[in-house]
């Protein structure tokens, strides 16, 4: 009852606060943050890539607790639910990946290093990018669809911890290219512009996860009355 | 039904499997011709010769099995399916997990036959000593990690028309951590001094993860 209140909430008060979180993180990212002594300006690119891999596992959770919601309840909203927060879980991995690797040109030199954190994002695009496949090249209304592909999605979840850490065990026993790093330890300043582009994007990440979580439904009930037009012509004539 | 009488059943179906299996071995002579072609393949194209081989050989041997393996698994259900002993075990009062057990038992038995042969095969081919107990172990073990997570996947795919196509895109990153677990293992049984412990280890642990989850999964697919 209380989760369905909050959720009525949702296009009042997600969209104007997303919008006050981004301009918020903009002007701070781009004004106020001072610049990285090291790095230089290419360190703000941090204010858009931890928020974003963050929003990444937020909407990918959802993904993994809606689909349990879905074999327990075997209610279509939950299906709908965690498709449409996959696809935005995809959308901030792919940022993250975009970002990550715009990064590392300039400090490692290189797009990509195989780091335990960026493979593991990466398995983690090709897992959910397979749910969606597969659960896409079915009827949206197809009961055991929609039942094979939260399975998938709940051990495409519970594998990431084993994945993420395969890969470190991979990476530690291998030879340990000489890379720049962050430190990790970030002036208040930096600290205080990255918290709030973590909350921004979480808000927008929250929004988009409202607009995909509708647009599933509408195409649930567009699939119903579909189903009904074509019944209602086949019985009159 | 008790734990025994699902035991029983269990054999037989597994039995049953196993009958089946040998009857139409075209889908077992594919994979394991498609696993001899792509080792040759392979050998072609990393020129597997001298001192290269042990270092490449791991890879090269692992990507066959898997590969051969989701092939092979991905028509596990689609004989039973289509005679109709799916449905007709559905109604009766076996419980799924045992169904889903003695299916993955067949899969893992005729696979490890196949991975096995190859082995001994490449054995000859590039002069390593690849029949070791410990590499057989660590092969034992890896597939039946992956066999348990293929198996699942190949039934909860049954009804797509593109369902062959689509195991590998689901399965394969799911497989990653036994990948890597299997390459490293293999490649330190074929070194002398090298730890093999850590490896089998994580083998192990995705093994007891991937078979404990797709055995209590498979009712929920059902």
């Amino acid at each position: 009852m209380i989760l369905n209140n909050i959720y009525e909430l949702r296009w009042k008060v997600l969209p104007p606060a997303a919008g006050v979180a981004m301009i918020g993180m903009a002007a701070l990212a781009l004004i106020t943050a001072p610049t990285e002594v090291v790095e230089g300006d290419v360190q703000r690119l941090l204010y858009v890539h931890l928020p974003s891999a963050l929003a990444s596992y937020f909407a990918f959770s959802v993904t993994a607790v809606c689909s349990v919601l879905f074999l327990l309840k075997r209610d279509f909203k939950w299906d709908s639910a965690a498709q449409g927060a996959a696809i935005v879980g995809l959308i901030f991995t792919l940022l993250t990946l975009m970002t990550g690797s715009l990064w590392g040109k300039p400090i490692w030199g290189v797009y990509w290093q195989w780091d335990p954190r960026i493979t593991t994002t990466l398995i983690l695009f090709l897992i959910f990018s397979a749910y969606l496949i597969a659960r896409k090249s079915t009827s949206l209304d197809s009961d055991k669809s929609a039942r094979f592909c939260s399975i998938y999605a709940i051990i495409g979840f519970l594998d990431i911890p084993l994945i993420h850490m395969s890969v470190r065990w991979w990476r530690t026993l291998h030879p340990q290219p000489i890379i720049a790093k962050l430190n990790p330890a970030l002036p208040d300043e930096m600290l205080l512009v990255t918290l709030v582009s973590v909350l921004a994007v979480i808000l927008v990440a929250a929004w988009f996860i409202t607009l995909g979580i509708e647009t599933e439904l509408l195409s649930q009930r567009l699939l119903k009355l579909k189903a009904i037009g074509k019944a209602n012509i086949s019985e009159k004539s | 039904m008790t734990f025994t009488t699902q035991l029983e059943i269990g054999l037989k179906l597994f039995n049953a499997n196993l009958k089946q299996a040998w009857r139409d071995k075209t889908n077992w002579m594919t994979a394991g011709m498609f696993a001899i072609t792509a080792l040759l393949l392979y050998s072609f194209a990393f020129n597997l010769t001298g001192g290269l081989v042990r270092n490449l050989l791991p890879g090269v041997i692992w990507t066959v099995f898997l590969f051969s393996g989701i092939f092979a698994t991905a028509q596990s259900f689609q004989q039973d399916r289509q005679n109709g002993i799916l449905d007709a075990l559905k109604i009766s009062p076996i419980h799924p997990m045992t169904i889903y057990i003695a299916k993955t038992l067949t899969n893992i038995l005729m696979l490890l036959l196949i991975e096995f042969a190859l082995l001994l095969g490449a054995t000859i081919l590039f002069s390593e000593p690849l029949f070791i107990p410990q590499l057989l172990l660590i092969v034992t073990i890896g597939t039946i990690g992956y066999t348990a997570l293929s198996t699942l996947l190949s039934a909860i795919n049954l009804d797509r028309n593109n369902g062959g196509l689509l195991l590998p895109v689901l399965a394969l990153p799911l497989l990653v951590p036994l990948l890597i677990a299997s390459v490293e293992a293999t490649s330190a049984s074929l070194q002398e001094e090298a730890n093999t412990a850590p490896w089998i280890l994580l083998l192990s642990l995705f093994t007891i993860w991937s078979a404990a989850i797709a055995t209590l999964m498979f009712p929920l697919a059902d």
